[in-house]
């Protein structure tokens, strides 16, 4: 993992800060999720774990300590689970929305589905293969956090956002510029 | 023509200096070759067999004089003194320096010009008819709609990375010059008194394609409303990006999703998501207003047309020289079109001249010497066409004449549009790196075989289309004569397809047989084309000749007089 992160809200700037979520696979720690008393307290887990473990007592209890939040896999269709989403606006401090590599855009379509038809204010943020080049589109469709891969220089990634002072599309940050000169 | 607002400009200016920081970090070794590629695809930058090639967009194929030079000096101080027009409105440059591309990039942004989102998997380049606003059969103008979703596609962020590349083309007239069947989405733009108060409206079909699984597109919705197109299209894109096949490249294409759907549950599905943009707020400030329209539509007037009478054919052959006058009546035969203005015709220039280099291909004088005749004759502006040649649209019918002339100085006034060497082709193995086969020596031996002028305007119209692969830039699919370039055990062979059709009877060709090697196309031409004049009756098509007889007769003649596989390639 990264042990840092770009956090950048809605109408705030991007900023570094410290990494406090761990992703979780599902896979790992066959006892179940990750041991949160020592390391990190907070950990996202795969919304399809979640599906079938969300009942259990100490689940419920840390959920309810706000240390569990969801990740959305690229193929996970979460227009099928709308009920569980609607719940989990009260539970889950954070979401993210993985990419399994850099070049499939699936997580944007479930990050604008997440913010319009959601309507989730929480974080949203991008896990996996997260790279410099991705950050305008993301920031743009509703991250507002970057795990980025951690190769990726993040001081380089901070000036990504610089770039663009027009856009030619709505989308869940800025509406499209119409005001022809 | 359309002007870049300050939002246009400031939006490529600043797409230099993104591409110019990618390409830094790319030299720099922090950003790695694979990482890079899409980046690079997604400004039109190819790695080719031999070097890099840049594809230059021509949004639904206008261009202005200016541009043109831009493209020629280009052509000239970045590349070898020449630019290859393709058959989705775009040019490329076949021998550019990575180095260079940026640079590359500001020297287009000066005149309103980019290669954003030429290749790659995203919205490409959005490609309409090269007779826009001056065709005779035209119902409506599509470019405002062409230059609004221009802009709803340019760097949209939620479809940057899809499961491969998407193609719009647009069609507002009764013939359909775009092809419009064979693309991902093709939308028909109408106005119908008895849809939405005549309003204008579009047609959408989607999940047509060439390459491997060639598929016409199927029609999944109607009568939509112009305004609404961003959510629709919108809806559309979401339901491909999140169901497109992702596992198998070859599987990615819309038209495999439509496909496996059925176009009923696609079209429902798209009409699900739509639904729900339609019930989100935000959904009014997705549509376009009618300011934006009046803010696009405003750079389509037309022109400052002279009040002229329509001149015939007749008249203008008579007060023309006695030496001059049977080329000219082929010309003008082959190459000027009708237009919607009396006394006005548009002109095709063929880039196609016999024995040339490639299909579409011209040289930095070239271009030079369209942008003077562009300027002199037809307000400054040209077009590109899907059969890679360019059109002066708008010019007064008195000065044909002299327009024939000096195109005939730039070897550019070749009356062979539409005719048998009018080619359709890829650059092939000479230049793709995903070629199996070269396909330019082809369509030079044909030119050769077929260089009868008298003959080729016997025939008539029949395309011939020419692919070096299965992913068919040629578009053998729809030429009514199809040649394919497969690669058998590391030998170049060439698949023959008949049938195939572009326009309002589109079709997809069909497979004649086993393939041929590439010296024995010319005597396979001659044969099929000789089945063709014997057995047509008066002035029938071949493609009509071909659908009344089936492949049958065509077939056995292609075997029986070749077929030998006597191996050989040509020159």
């Amino acid at each position: 993992m990264n042990q840092k992160i770009i956090y950048f809200p809605k109408d705030g700037q991007p900023t570094i800060i410290a990494n406090e979520w761990q992703v979780w696979d599902g896979e790992r720690d066959e006892g179940g999720i990750p041991d949160l008393e020592h390391g990190l307290h907070k950990v996202l887990v795969p919304f399809h774990w979640w599906i079938t473990h969300y009942k259990n007592a100490d689940i419920i209890e840390r959920a309810n300590r706000g240390e569990i939040g969801v990740w959305f896999a690229a193929d996970d269709d979460i227009l099928k689970h709308a009920d569980l989403i609607e719940e989990g606006k009260k539970l889950w401090p954070v979401v993210g929305a993985h990419f399994p590599i850099f070049r499939d855009g699936r997580s944007f379509s479930t990050a604008t589905l997440l913010r319009d038809r959601f309507e989730w204010q929480g974080e949203v943020r991008a896990i996996g293969d997260v790279l410099i080049d991705q950050l305008l589109q993301g920031a743009r469709v509703g991250f507002d956090a970057f795990e980025l891969r951690p190769d990726q220089n993040l001081d380089v990634a901070l000036k990504q956002f610089d770039l663009f002072s027009v856009v030619t599309q709505n989308s869940w940050r800025d509406q499209r510029a119409t005001t022809a000169a | 023509m359309y002007k870049y607002d300050h939002i246009d400009q400031t939006l490529v200016d600043q797409r230099v200096i993104q591409f110019r920081d990618q390409v830094e970090r790319r030299l720099n070794g922090t950003l790695a070759e694979e990482e890079f590629r899409p980046l690079r695809l997604q400004n039109g930058l190819y790695h080719q067999r031999h070097a890099y090639m840049l594809r230059v967009a021509i949004p639904y194929g206008l261009l202005s004089a200016e541009q043109l030079r831009t493209l020629a000096l280009i052509a000239d101080k970045y590349d070898r003194g020449y630019g290859h027009f393709t058959t989705r409105q775009n040019i490329q440059f076949n021998w550019v320096e990575l180095e260079q591309t940026p640079d590359i990039l500001a020297e287009l942004a000066k005149v309103e010009m980019h290669a954003i989102q030429t290749s790659g998997n995203c919205i490409r380049n959005i490609t309409s008819d090269a007779f826009a606003g001056v065709a005779a059969d035209e119902y409506i103008d599509p470019r405002p709609v062409c230059e609004l979703l221009r802009q709803w596609s340019t760097l949209h962020p939620e479809f940057a990375h899809l499961p491969r590349k998407f193609k719009f083309a647009i069609n507002g007239a009764k013939e359909d010059r775009t092809v419009l069947l064979c693309h991902d989405v093709g939308i028909e733009l109408k106005k119908n008194p008895a849809i939405n108060n005549g309003e204008l409206t579009a047609d959408i079909y989607a999940g047509g394609g060439m390459g491997r699984t060639p598929i016409l597109g199927s029609l999944i919705k109607q009568g939509l409303p112009w305004q609404v197109l961003p959510s629709y299209l919108t809806a559309l894109l979401r339901v491909y990006n999140r169901f497109g096949r992702r596992d198998n490249l070859y599987k990615a294409r819309i038209k495999i999703l439509v496909k496996a759907l059925g176009p009923e549950e696609f079209a429902r599905q798209v009409e699900g998501e739509w639904a729900q943009l339609h019930n989100e707020a935000k959904q009014s400030k997705d549509n376009f207003t009618q300011a934006e329209w009046e803010r696009v539509a405003k750079h389509f007037t037309k022109p400052a047309y002279q009040k002229l009478n329509t001149v015939s054919n007749e008249v203008i052959l008579a007060a023309t020289p006695e030496t001059e006058r049977a080329a000219f009546a082929r010309w003008l035969d082959r190459n000027v079109k009708s237009h919607q203005i009396p006394g006005y015709a548009s002109v095709i220039l063929s880039l196609k001249p016999h024995g040339t280099v490639a299909p579409g291909d011209a040289t930095s004088a070239q271009m030079n010497a369209i942008a003077d005749l562009a300027d002199q004759y037809s307000f400054g502006e040209l077009r590109v066409t899907h059969e890679q040649n360019l059109v002066l649209a708008d010019v007064e019918q008195t000065q044909l004449l002299h327009l024939w002339r000096a195109a005939k100085n730039n070897n550019l006034a070749l009356p062979n549009i539409g005719l048998l060497t009018d080619i359709i082709a890829c650059p092939g193995g000479d230049f793709c790196s995903l070629a199996n086969a070269k396909s330019l020596p082809i369509a030079k031996a044909i030119q050769e075989r077929f260089d009868d002028l008298d003959y080729l305007f016997d025939l008539g119209d029949i395309s011939l289309n020419i692919s070096g692969c299965i992913n068919s830039c040629g578009h053998h699919h729809v030429g009514n004569i199809g040649v394919l370039g497969v690669d058998k055990d590391g030998e170049e062979w060439y698949q023959i397809t008949l049938g195939g059709e572009q326009g309002n009877d589109a079709s997809i060709g069909k497979v004649i047989g086993p393939s041929f090697y590439a010296n024995e196309i010319p005597d396979v031409m001659t044969s099929l084309i000789n089945t063709y004049v014997e057995q047509r009756t008066g002035d029938e098509p071949f493609i009509e000749t071909y659908r009344r007889l089936g492949v049958t007769p065509f077939k056995e003649v292609a075997y029986k007089n070749n077929g030998k596989h006597s191996k050989g390639a040509l020159a």
